[in-house]
């Protein structure tokens, strides 16, 4: 037992440092009007709740779910097909299909939104192929973005929850009259979700926070809860309302996470 | 009475590696075959084949004289028990079994009342509600042995249903198999390389090897007259010696003439001759007989496994007497008991 104390005390000092403490911060920042440069005395107060009443707050809010709802969606329409693919695939390049999905993942991820915006403005690399986009400020420039950043995310855990599926429950089902389609409905289906649900919470939450990406590919014009944030914090300098709003999303993941540990108990399926 | 099952001249093979070798076999209704052999003897596929998982090289399966090997496994009216259950781990117990119904898309009252049924057969009536991994092996396997029953199959594959249990709850499982068997009139064929529950349950007794069938014949056939040397060491314990046949009814091993009843080979015939180890009794050494040295006696229980070595080759005797070590003994059996075979090829 002293042993394994000892090997849990890097883990500690992390967690406390990195999160336990900054989340104390955001929180103490957001329920009391006390100012960080001024100090002095502060009292405890919910105003900044506020915020939520201001209509760039309610856009930004709006934007964020209805971009995120979407990413999520498509990414599960071309992510699972995909993932059944990769699953069944008995050939020798199967590592290397699934090595080139995670690849990318592996380089920085705003070095990619820039490379996408480069691509996005009229004057691109793409006009060697006769192609000009002006997509810059567009609904469809934020979903290809944001598509291309999280749809790994989505296809990993459903492949890794269809990849280890017992074959002969899926050769029972058929024996026992099911039609391929049935044996899908039936067995595969309910028997990925646990997959199915870590990949819809692996790719909604970073796609409903992310700030650089709208910064990048909004061109001012597309605004996400992240940059709200985002300004709170580096431009107006308003740590409360900036930590209020951080404190809302806050509660409304760990309410998602509670939803993936009800379906996904052994958390097997997360990264 | 009819085949329900033909399997005729049947090959498969994986990557070169020929697993069935037209492989022939006919079933009759209402029998129970066991498939026997060791593992990788290709038992296994040719259930696979038959069950409609598995694709052939060559040959037809004709199930009530229609070839089904082109038929997809949801459209024969066969079910399988799978080797380790494969029941659905996200249904409880009564929906596993229900399945096979749903699919086929009948009325509820009667899924339930079928379902309900099937549960009673296999004891496990009050069960409906369990979630699969609250099961202990046996009831899993009893469920399993429902969800396919349910759907009233006329044959039923049995694929190692037992080899997971453990040997007490194995020996009731086997007498209960057999008991449904009888009770419903449905064609088994069950897979095994447990030579002792082949011989227990089987009406016929098909035993295989390297993809070849060896012998086929009743479990007394197959124990009393083992038709080859692989077919002798894999049913029961033998003692398998060189000799000669020097002429009909008479063969030559450790160097004595011996009188049995076998006819019909060459003259100098070296042959196989196997000698069952209860047919062996042990007595104070005699002239014309062979003999040798107790080197070990073990305790089984029912009986004594006796060892005696008799030059530098080891004999094994079950006998209800036990032997000091060290005695010096001769080893008497009659004609009857002595099986002599044909050397194989290899």
């Amino acid at each position: 037992m002293t042993k394994l104390k000892l090997y849990v005390i890097p883990y500690t000092i992390w967690m406390t440092l990195l999160i336990i403490l900054p989340t104390i911060m955001i929180l103490f920042l957001a329920i009391t009007d006390f100012n960080l440069y001024l100090k002095g005395p502060f009292d405890f107060t919910l105003e900044a709740f506020s915020v939520f009443t201001e209509s760039t707050v309610q856009i930004a809010l709006k934007n964020s779910l209805k971009f995120s709802l979407l990413t999520t969606l498509i990414a599960l329409l071309i992510g699972y097909p995909t993932a059944y693919y990769l699953a069944n695939l008995k050939t020798a390049y199967k590592t290397f299909l699934v090595a080139l999905i995670i690849i990318p993942v592996w380089s920085n991820m705003l070095l990619r939104i820039i490379a996408w915006e480069k691509l996005f403005f009229p004057i691109s690399i793409l006009n060697t192929f006769g192609i000009s986009l002006d997509w810059i400020g567009t609904d469809k420039a934020i979903l290809t973005g944001m598509l291309s950043m999280y749809l790994p995310f989505m296809i990993l855990p459903i492949y890794s929850v269809l990849v280890k599926l017992d074959h002969h429950l899926i050769e029972a089902a058929r024996d026992l009259g099911a039609s391929r389609l049935q044996t899908f409905m039936n067995v595969i289906l309910p028997l990925s979700l646990p997959g199915v649900v870590s990949g819809i919470i692996m790719t909604l939450l970073p796609a409903m926070t992310t700030f650089a990406l709208p910064e990048r590919l909004g061109g001012g014009k597309v605004i996400l809860i992240g940059n709200v944030i985002e300004d709170a914090f580096m431009k107006t300098g308003n740590f409360q309302v900036g930590s209020m709003i951080s404190i809302v999303l806050m509660i409304v993941i760990i309410i998602l996470f509670k939803g993936i540990m009800t379906v996904d108990k052994e958390g097997e399926t997360l990264l | 009475m009819s085949n329900i099952l033909t399997i005729d001249q049947l090959t498969k093979s994986f990557d070169e590696k020929v697993v069935l070798d037209t492989v022939s076999l006919d079933i009759k209704y209402n029998e129970f075959v066991t498939l026997l052999g060791p593992s990788g003897c290709g038992k296994t596929t040719l259930l696979r084949l038959i069950g409609g998982f598995e694709t052939y090289d060559e040959g037809r399966i004709d199930f009530e004289g229609v070839n089904i090997l082109t038929i997809p496994p949801n459209k024969r009216k066969i079910n399988t028990v799978f080797q380790h259950y494969a029941l659905f781990p996200h249904m409880n117990v009564f929906d596993n079994i229900a399945f096979g119904l749903k699919m086929k898309k009948h009325p509820k009252e009667s899924i339930q009342q079928a379902v309900s049924e099937m549960l009673d057969l296999v004891k496990l009536s009050g069960y409906e509600h369990r979630r699969i991994d609250t099961l202990s092996g046996g009831q899993q396997q009893r469920v399993a042995i429902a969800r396919a029953l349910v759907n009233r199959p006329k044959l039923l594959l049995l694929d190692e249903p037992l080899g997971a249990l453990d040997l007490k709850l194995r020996q009731d499982m086997q007498y209960e198999l057999k008991e449904m068997q009888r009770k419903l009139g449905i064609t088994f064929i069950f897979v095994t390389h447990d030579q002792e529950e082949a011989l227990t349950m089987s009406d016929r007794v098909v035993v295989m090897n390297d993809g070849v069938i060896q012998q086929i014949g009743t479990p007394e056939d197959i124990y009393n007259e083992p038709i080859n040397r692989f077919s002798a060491s894999f049913i029961g314990e033998s003692n398998i010696v060189d000799g000669i046949m020097v002429k009909d009814y008479e063969v030559i091993f450790e160097g004595i003439s011996h009188t049995c009843v076998d006819a019909g080979f060459k003259k100098q015939e070296e042959v196989d001759v196997v000698i069952r180890p209860e047919d062996i009794t042990l007595t104070q050494p005699k002239e014309n007989t062979i003999q040798g040295v107790v080197t070990d006696v073990i305790f089984k229980g029912v009986h004594y496994e006796i060892c005696v070595m008799v030059g530098d080759r080891e004999y094994v005797i079950h006998s209800t007497q036990s032997q000091e070590k060290e005695d010096k003994v001769s080893l008497n059996f009659g004609p009857n008991d002595l099986h002599i075979m044909r050397k194989s090829d290899d």
